[in-house]
């Protein structure tokens, strides 16, 4: 993790508290604050250069307000995905974002960070789903954005510069959220390919599939072995796979799993698994934790074309890279081997991967790495012209640069 | 306000017209007092104010070098689409130059493997549709305004319309934009990818109402057609039980693509308009769509009708022909030209509600026009709780006027009580700055300035627009020589 070592923790356990604890450090100290939630991507972006207190929202988990029938929850940010989960599920109702290690993982996390998984090419990202939220901001001020409706364009969208944020703005006390139906059924067509060309026809065929996926996803050997036995289900993992879920009620996965079984037996797949309901949660889970790094050397998401996303994924599994895609998106997920022990070999794996991405409008940023790896590497990968803006942005909301002081590398951020 | 009494502009007015016609061409400025009145206003009438002069640019560059000008002379500009914004979003507050989008209109490129389209702002929103039909992908968000507004406008407002209950708005359909900000910097927000690193100021950039800069470009999200509709009109004797009957389908899970509830009088002037054959004497209709795999259409079509039945329908008719769904489709998406046969003028509210509460803001609707003898008819999208309840008038009698105004403010007041906001998609405008410190508290409004001056430093692009707080900034010159805005009230 991290954060520096002596780093002391605040357990707020209000947004009133979290203000008077954020206005005292401001007109005090002014230590720099870091916010943390379950501590599971503490590692994205670069680590702080300067000491400082950990602002914790594991006391922030209650449910301020759930009216189901209006498809809506407003909760503190430090409710864990899991939790959220099961309240939820107690009235037929989801966020349908898959989140990695959702246990620990807390919803304050998840927005900073963006997490989403296999499920987004069907669902979307959080962008699609806070609709309202309460912050505070480095100097201890709250403010609000949206409100509790599904619909409302009054004032600007600070729910939007919130997401993916990295805790560089302010500290996300509680979170509206727009909410969907669980559905009746969720299945999973598991297919293997004989060759990276087939399984991309096929992919290319799903633009006039007569099914609507909500997952799109493929894999190669490394990350299919790993992925099956986490998910403890017999499936083949020889070769590159592809990965389809479907979820509505039973008739339409039903409908779409033959249909789709049918179309790809025409288009050279070599082998087929359907998943059916009552497995697809433990493949859903494993399919989400992929993206948890453990001892791998190095993390990354590449974004590229969804046409150009099998090419990639190609040259990076020759390099030895594991391999998530969510290929309906055009995002990688890549873990390196584990005998690229150096900075020069990382490079080596890496460079031609960064090349490819930008060449397809893409970039490839790095999640996880060693830190000291960070100085050399690229962490958000090449800077463009909305940089200046986002350090203007930063300036305004955090002048003093309290807030994750050098997580993004801006100008303002530098101490 | 004429030309002449703009004290900001006049002096430097004649050298800058000249600049602009080197920019633009002769033909693609205009500048005098006939030409001007169109632009007086937008599609919300109470207030107007002409800009000192129109230009039309036609590329990125050209639109850089106005704005470029603009900054040397210290001249407000805004930026406009098709003008059909309902809060005054592009109301030339202090005059200035408007930049007109409606030239920069080409649609760029499409690419149906990686699901995005690139358009022009001046893109009219229909045509992007009418460009895509028989490619399998369409452009989701479908504003009633969609055969004249443009993509840049529905970007800067995040428009919704009927289908966005289950498609969601603008944002949700928006990957990237490329940007002219205010002080004639381009920059790239977003991509052709679903993802890019940093702060999501796409996001942020959809509904900043020109806020933030004039949008050159738009990157816009394909989405696959549905394989089958069902299109089906729900016939209730009262309001309450349409809104209820929703109520009974979402809390059943089910999602229809689209939801729209159009009330006795609008029902009138709209067979009347068209002659779909609506029963005049039902209380509300229902348009309900779904829409999806062949297989599961039927059952959910079933489901609905059922629904409506328990909560008292007097008939589900079904459009069974494709014919009868488009017609029923320009029934919805024209009723507001069908206004006209009931008033010479009419006003659009536009606020939003928890959907829970529906029935008791028509209630409240009916109550407020009925206190201030204002006829007010309702046609909305009412999956998503955003009502727009429609204020007959005559613009020519001041105290009809006033009234309006009271019964609007009074109904929008209701909806920030019941928990909900004063707009849904039409945006806050000039129409709705002063309900902004209702639904904000002092804290919120000084951050979103702060995020202004990010973007908008000087308060040149579009001032008094979104925030009270807004033109704080350099502004005050403006604000002191034209105090026209609450004059036109
Ligand atoms: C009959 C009718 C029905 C309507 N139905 C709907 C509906 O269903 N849903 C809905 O959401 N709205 C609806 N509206 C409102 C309106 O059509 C939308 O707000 C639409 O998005 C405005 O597009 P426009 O091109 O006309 O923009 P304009 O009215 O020209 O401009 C609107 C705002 O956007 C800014 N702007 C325009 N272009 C740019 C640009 N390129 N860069 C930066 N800023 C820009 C302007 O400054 C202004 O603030 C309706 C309006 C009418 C008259």
């Amino acid at each position: 993790m991290s954060l520096p070592e002596t780093t002391d923790e605040i357990l707020p356990t209000s947004t009133d508290e979290v203000c008077a604890a954020l206005a005292e450090n401001a007109s005090g100290e002014q230590r720099a604050v870091f916010p943390v939630g379950g501590r599971t991507a503490l590692h994205y972006g670069y680590a702080p250069q300067t000491p400082g207190v950990a602002l914790s929202t594991h006391n922030l988990h209650r449910v301020i307000d759930y009216p189901a029938r209006d498809m809506t929850i407003t909760v503190e940010a430090g409710i864990c995905i899991d939790n959220l989960a099961d309240t939820l599920k107690a009235e037929g109702q989801r966020l349908p974002i898959d989140v990695a290690q959702s246990s620990r993982a807390t919803l304050g996390g998840v927005l900073a960070t963006d997490t989403n998984g296999a499920r987004r090419f069907g669902f979307g990202t959080m962008r699609d789903y806070v609709i309202g939220i309460t912050a505070v901001d480095a100097a201890g001020k709250p403010f609000h954005a949206g409100g509790r409706v599904v619909k409302n364009v009054a004032g600007y969208d600070l729910c939007k510069l919130m997401i993916g944020s990295l805790g560089t703005l302010a500290v996300v006390t509680e979170v509206t959220l727009k909410l969907k139906p669980l559905p009746e059924s969720s299945t999973l067509l598991w297919c293997r390919f004989d060759g990276w060309q087939d399984l991309d026809a096929a992919l290319e065929g799903l633009l006039r599939s007569d099914t609507r996926p909500v997952a799109v996803e493929a894999l190669n050997s490394e990350a299919a072995h790993d992925v099956v036995s986490e998910s403890r289900l017999e499936l083949p993992t020889n070769g590159p796979i592809a990965c389809f879920g479907f979820e509505g009620t039973q008739r339409e996965t039903d409908w779409q799993m033959e249909r789709l079984t049918n179309e790809l037996k025409q288009a050279n797949v070599a082998e087929l698994a359907q998943v059916s309901h009552e497995q697809s949660e433990s493949l859903w889970f494993a399919l989400a934790d992929f993206a948890v790094t453990s001892e791998e050397p190095l993390t990354f998401q590449a974004a590229l074309r969804p046409s150009r996303t099998i090419e990639f994924v190609k040259l990076a599994t020759d390099a030895g890279v594991s391999i998530v895609a969510h290929a309906g998106d055009g995002v990688v997920i890549g873990h390196l081997p584990d005998d690229v022990t150096t900075l020069e070999a990382a490079q080596s794996v890496l460079d031609p991967l960064q090349q490819m991405a930008a060449r397809g409008d893409g970039d490839l940023i790095i999640f996880d790495c060693a830190e000291d790896w960070k100085q050399s590497i690229p962490v958000f990968g090449e800077r463009m012209t909305h940089w200046g803006l986002m350090d203007k942005i930063k300036q305004q909301l955090d002048p003093n640069n309290l807030l994750n002081p050098g997580r993004f590398g801006l100008p303002a951020e530098a101490i | 306000m004429s030309v002449d009494e703009m004290t900001t502009t006049s002096e430097s007015l004649p050298a800058i017209l000249d600049n602009l016609r080197e920019i633009v061409g002769a033909d693609s400025v205009l500048s005098s007092h006939e030409q001007l009145l169109v632009y007086e206003c937008d599609g919300f009438v109470i207030e107007k104010n002409t800009p000192d002069c129109v230009v039309f640019p036609e590329t990125t560059e050209q639109v850089v070098a106005i704005v470029k000008l603009c900054n040397q002379h210290q001249i407000p500009f805004v930026p406009r689409g098709a003008g059909t914004s309902l809060a005054g979003g592009c109301l030339p507050v202090g005059g200035g130059v408007m930049i007109a989008l409606t030239r920069m209109r080409g649609i760029h490129e499409v690419n149906l493997r990686d699901r995005y389209a690139v358009v022009g702002p001046g893109t009219v929103n229909v045509h992007l549709t009418q460009h895509l039909k028989g490619t399998g992908f369409h452009y989701a968000p479908d504003p009633s305004s969609q055969g004249a507004c443009t993509i840049g406008g529905n970007v800067a407002t995040n428009s919704g319309g009927p289908h966005t209950l289950k498609y969601g708005v603008t944002v949700n359909h928006i990957l990237g934009a490329e940007v002219v900000l205010p002080d004639g910097e381009v920059v790239q927000l977003g991509g052709y990818l679903a993802e890019s690193p940093g702060y999501d100021l796409t996001g942020l950039f959809v509904g900043s109402e020109g806020t933030f800069g004039v949008c050159t470009k738009v990157i816009v999200r394909l989405t696959r057609d549905p394989a089958a509709y069902r299109t089906m009109l729900g016939v209730f004797e009262t309001v309450s039980d349409a809104t209820q009957s929703i109520s009974g389908i979402i809390g059943a899970g089910i999602i229809p693509a689209a939801l729209e509830l159009m009330d006795q009088g609008i029902i009138e002037a709209v067979e009347a308009a068209f002659g779909f054959g609506f029963p005049l004497d039902a209380g509300a209709v229902l348009l309900i769509e779904v829409d999806g795999l062949e297989v599961a259409v039927d059952n959910e079509a079933k489901q609905i009708v059922e629904l409506c039945e328990q909560h008292g329908a007097r008939e589900v008719r079904k459009a069974d022909s494709p014919q009868q769904r488009d017609l029923l489709w320009k029934c919805r998406k024209k009723a507001f030209g069908a206004i006209g046969r009931l008033s010479p003028s009419y006003c659009t509210q536009d606020g939003v509600v928890p959907r829970t509460k529906l029935p008791e803001i028509l209630k409240f609707i009916t109550e407020s026009g009925a206190r201030h003898d204002i006829r007010i008819v309702n046609v909305f999208h009412a999956g998503d709780g955003n009502i727009h309840p429609i204020l007959l008038f005559d613009e020519r009698d001041s105290e009809q006027v006033e009234r309006v105004l009271r019964a609007s403010d009074e109904i929008l007041n209701r909806c920030i009580e019941l928990g909900g906001s004063v707009t849904g998609e039409h945006g806050i405008g000039v129409e709705k700055i002063s309900f902004m410190n209702k639904l904000f508290t002092a804290e919120d409004l000084e951050t979103m300035e702060s995020v202004r001056i990010a973007f908008n430093p000087l308060g040149l692009c579009s001032p008094q627009k979104m925030l009270p707080t807004a033109g704080a900034c350099g502004m005050e010159h403006i604000e002191r020589s034209h105090p026209a805005r609450k004059a036109a009230l």
